[in-house]
């Protein structure tokens, strides 16, 4: 029984650390390149500016739908690509987070030397990019992951033993038939036995081979786990198993877990505290029961009513209309206006969405020649002719043009073959307070006001 | 089918000392009888007949088995050798490493493989090691492209990321994880290169670059060419056969084995 033991082989530093991991102001933006010269013409931003903790013991749910950059966060964390910007901290106290949102909470410019040292020793004893190489291996031994696919994250070349035996070689824990051992436990404490030893991956069915994949991520002994939907490629009655596998092994082993999921009912399941994203950014978090109870985002409201286990599950398809936005050009003011049910004159209409909004209708775009954009909010449309240029703003004044749209318009006017549109420039939504312990990004609870005025100052 | 051909040609390569009595002092050049130039098949002691210089057919398509073996097994070691290390650092290591090598790797590839080949083993003389170095230093880049793609391939898969996160060096994911799994292709390709070399070796010792007088079938078509139009048909055809055999076998196996081991391959 020794690798079931439940105590942690972590060093002291780990009893003070009452957060396993602190996510600060992280960004990755993937390049977009085209042509033959390879230029880069933009950027993905698949995350875009995340903070959260992740307590210790407990299990973090992290939802939202596909690409809004769950995996990429997920891989950041985990130490698999660097951020763009920002960072991520391992084992931080109370105090020590706190004065770390204290230190960030300062522009670079304004910091003083001392606190520019104070900064730099806290990135050097806890962000993860930035630590030494044995803190480096203690971080590597301590956060593993648990993939999707679990075929495709076991080599298909090596078998059952090598797989679970590998971190366990690699840092020196076991060999001979000590090694044996631990490995026959570890599959044990997986559900599977020692017949499974020598055996290839493709042998296996696919919750086996999940199982598989969690053995080895715990094999030794980590802290944390990233569990990038672990589940969602499995069939309903295998998934239920695999979710109390890992529910068991969080309780014997004190362990804490980042849950990736699309799927609302199994994160409830499983999480004691929620973050749903919305196109690389954190639409809101708070304790799960919180969340189910009392969402205050129309995103999450509309994602819990996509959930078919919710009452009244299938309105939703017709409230959560359009499809997921570029995330290479997110929109402005509440990156969620383009879909959301409850919008607002406020929520940041843009140029892009007036000629999408034209573009649905039979002849509103016809004769568009040319754009001179001055900013998302403002734009000068050239049409082939005055004919055309009228339809554009008749197209915009029609009943159907959402409400809200229309009323954002602080100018739509034709002169001759132009149109000119123009709104009124917004800044972010950002997070805030929403309850005790419940963050929102949504201006209908928050109070803020992300028109001229904000900008103004 | 094919393997059968393989399994007897080669047979024949590696017990040619038994099958025949070997040449002195050196077993790879024809055996020369100036009593009996031009014999056809069926005469006593030259079963398929001889050359104009009085050299055994049936030695030459013999021992012949044995240069075409000797050749193909060493270009194709020397050049799977070469190109998986080229290709490994360019597909591994990535960034600028890779945009030189693919560079040169493009300049040998745009030249046709045959006429490289024959520059090459023009300018080094006459010998079947030139021919070998000659085919050899046409060849790597293939297999240098080939590995390239392979492993920028398999990099990206997700179990190579799972040995990254329990912490496994480069090194060690380059060698369990990333090369092993980029090696089919490169099976298949070798087995339909060893075809290749021989017909490329043939052709080029066909035209004069190996030692006069050696065991090859190249060698033995050249020689017997000057008859044919004189009813000699049997020199040139019978190692003629050879080749075609040697290059139909491997490719037949070579096909096959992609065929099954990488149904993705198709058509490349
Ligand atoms: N290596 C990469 N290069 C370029 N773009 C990428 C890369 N990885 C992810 N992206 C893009 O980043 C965005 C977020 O992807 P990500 O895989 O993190 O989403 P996700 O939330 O995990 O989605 P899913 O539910 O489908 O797994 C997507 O638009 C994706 O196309
Ligand atoms: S700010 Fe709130 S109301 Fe406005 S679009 Fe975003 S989610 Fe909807
Ligand atoms: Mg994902």
């Amino acid at each position: 029984m020794t690798a079931l033991g439940v105590t942690s082989t972590a060093g002291p530093s780990s009893q003070v650390a009452d957060y396993v991991i602190s996510v600060r102001g992280v960004r990755k933006h993937f390049p977009i390149k085209e042509g033959v010269l390879q230029r880069v013409t933009g950027h993905v931003r698949a995350v875009d500016d995340v903070s959260f903790d992740v307590p210790r013991g407990k299990t973090v749910g992290l939802v939202g739908e596909s690409g809004c950059g769950k995996s990429t966060l997920g891989r950041v964390i985990s130490g698999l690509t660097d951020a763009t910007e920002g960072g991520v901290y391992f084992r931080l106290s109370h105090a020590a987070k706190d004065r770390l949102d204290e230190l960030l909470a300062i522009p670079e410019a304004e910091r003083s030397a001392a606190e520019g040292r104070e900064l730099a020793e806290i990135d050097r004893a806890h962000r993860i990019d930035a630590l030494g190489k044995d803190r480096w291996r203690e971080y590597r031994r301590n956060c593993q992951v648990v993939f999707q696919d679990a075929f495709a994250s076991l080599n298909p070349r090596h078998l059952v033993k090598d797989i679970i035996g590998r971190p366990l070689r690699i840092h020196h824990e076991a060999s001979g038939t000590q090694l044996t051992e631990r490995i026959v436990d570890l599959l044990e404490s997986v559900g599977l036995g020692s017949q499974h030893l020598y055996r290839f991956p493709h042998q296996f069915s696919g919750g086996q081979r999940q199982r598989i994949s969690i053995a080895r991520a715990v094999a030794l002994d980590p802290e944390f786990i990233v569990l990038d939907e672990p589940t969602s490629a499995l069939d309903v009655s295998v998934q239920a198993q695999i979710l109390n596998l890992l529910h068991d092994l969080q309780e014997q082993r004190g362990l804490t877990y980042l849950f990736i999921s699309h799927d609302l009912n199994v994160v409830e399941h499983m999480s004691d505290r929620i973050i749903v994203m919305y196109l690389g950014q954190i639409a809101e978090t708070g304790p799960s029961e919180q969340i189910f109870a009392a969402a205050r985002h129309p995103y999450t409201e509309a994602l819990l009513e996509a959930n078919p286990a919710v009452e009244g599950g299938a309105r939703a398809v017709t409230r959560l209309k359009g499809s997921v936005p570029d995330p290479a050009r997110p929109p402005q003011g509440c990156r969620f206006h383009t879909r959301c049910p409850v919008v607002t004159s406020q929520c940041g209409w843009e140029v892009d969405d007036a000629v999408t909004e034209a573009e649905l209708r039979d002849s509103g775009l016809d004769g568009l020649s040319g754009v001179s954009r001055q900013s998302a909010f403002s734009a000068d449309l050239t049409f082939e002719t005055e004919a055309q240029a009228a339809a554009f703003v008749a197209q915009l004044q029609a009943q159907e043009t959402p409400e809200p749209l229309a009323a954002a318009l602080t100018e739509l006017r034709q002169t001759g073959t132009d149109v000119s549109v123009r709104f009124q420039p917004v800044v972010p939504v950002r997070l805030e307070r929403v309850g005790p312990d419940q963050l929102s990004a949504c201006l209908l609870h928050t109070g803020q006001q992300p028109a001229a005025e904000a900008v103004a100052r | 089918m094919g393997l059968i051909i393989i399994v007897a040609l080669v047979g024949m390569a590696l017990l040619a000392p038994v099958l025949t009595v070997p040449n002195t002092p050196d077993p790879a050049q024809m055996p020369r009888d100036w009593g009996a130039l031009n014999e056809p098949p069926g005469t006593p002691g030259h079963p398929l007949g001889t050359t104009t210089s009085g050299g055994d057919v049936l030695y030459g398509l013999i021992w012949g088995a044995r240069t075409s073996l000797k050749l193909s097994v060493i270009v194709v070691s020397i050049t799977v050798i070469i190109g998986t290390i080229i290709g490994s650092l360019a597909g591994f290591l990535g960034g600028r490493i890779d945009t030189v090598l693919m560079r040169i790797v493009d300049v040998f590839l745009s030249i046709p493989e045959l006429i490289f080949a024959l520059a090459i083993a023009a300018v080094l003389g006459p010998s079947l090691r030139n021919i070998i170095l000659a085919i050899a230093a046409v060849f790597w880049v293939k297999y240098a492209r080939l590995i390239r793609g392979q492993i920028i391939h398999v990099k990206q898969n997700e179990y190579v990321d799972a040995a990254r996160v329990i912490g496994d060096s480069r090194l060690r994911i380059y060698l369990k994880d990333i090369l092993p799994n980029s090696m089919t292709p490169l099976v298949v390709q070798a087995t339909l290169d060893m075809g290749h070399v021989v017909l490329i070796g043939a052709t080029l010792s066909f035209i004069g670059l190996a030692e006069a007088g050696l065991a090859e079938w190249g060698v033995l078509v050249s020689e017997g060419q000057t008859g044919i139009s004189a009813g000699r048909w049997w020199v040139s055809l019978f190692a003629g056969g050879m080749i075609f055999l040697w290059s139909l076998a491997f490719n037949l196996v070579g096909d096959a084995m992609r065929d099954v081991l990488d149904p993705r391959m198709e058509g490349r």
